[in-house]
């Protein structure tokens, strides 16, 4: 009886995580702040849920403590590698905005091929989300000062 | 496995919140402006669905779920880290 109680108050504590992390990733102006919050769903949501789970269903705890170890090892690593891919577009767009062109006019130079693809490849991808940006940001400010 | 019926009614009204809030974070993959917005929500929606599966072996009684959900983490930290690298380098290997 106490042990149910305190699993489903444990269940309630992530659950609630769950909604504050996705009104978050929701609600938040930068990517970045976005991955902030939806970092408390994988800690705090999903370990609120296990941890209940384990005090409703007691055979299972040894299961529960390997997937919980094995989310506490892999989504600081992948929420990592996420900021990378966010802070290197900017990087890029920074160095564009300067002025410095890609490789592509340096003739017949030693140039690594591969990294010049990959380059224009970004470009093109870059500037697409940033016509796709400057379509959207009146929509986005004008629905922040509400 | 859960005896009490308030305790039972509850997790199954937890279930149905969780599930509820999948809505909310496929919005994110929807209009997400760049495509990082994009792979961060597609992967908060799998950390929901982690959770989500072991509310249902809660549910159903049946405990061989959580081994599924350990199988669905595995292969999500895979291809966010693929995806994400695709993003930052422009090719995965």
């Amino acid at each position: 009886m106490l042990l149910e109680l305190l699993g489903v108050a444990a269940l309630l504590f992530g659950l609630f995580f769950c909604a504050v992390g996705v009104l978050g990733v929701i609600r938040m102006p930068d990517s970045l702040t976005r991955l902030h919050a939806s970092g408390k769903v994988a800690t705090l949501g999903l370990f609120g849920i296990l941890l209940g789970a384990a005090l409703l269903m007691p055979s299972t705890w040894l299961r529960l403590l390997a997937l919980g170890l094995f989310v506490l090892l892999t989504t600081p690593v992948a929420t990592h590698a996420i900021a990378a891919s966010v802070y290197r577009r900017r990087e890029i767009v920074e160095e564009l905005a300067e002025g410095g062109a890609p490789a592509e006019a340096s003739g017949f130079t030693t140039v690594d091929v591969t990294s010049v693809l990959s380059r224009s490849h970004i470009q093109d991808i870059i500037k697409a989300q940033e016509r796709a940006l400057r379509h959207h940001a009146p929509e986005a400010k004008s629905s922040s000062d509400k | 496995m859960i005896e009490h019926p308030v305790a039972q009614a509850a997790v199954q009204l937890i279930l149905l919140a969780l599930v509820s809030l999948l809505i909310p974070a496929s919005y994110r993959v929807i209009v997400g402006p760049t495509l990082p917005d994009r792979l961060q929500a597609v992967d908060l929606i799998t950390t929901l669905l982690i959770g989500i599966i072991v509310m249902l072996a809660l549910v159903e009684g049946t405990e061989n779920f959580v081994d599924m959900a350990i199988a669905l983490a595995a292969f999500a930290f895979i291809g966010t880290i693929s995806i994400a690298r695709y993003i930052s380098e422009g090719r995965v290997f």
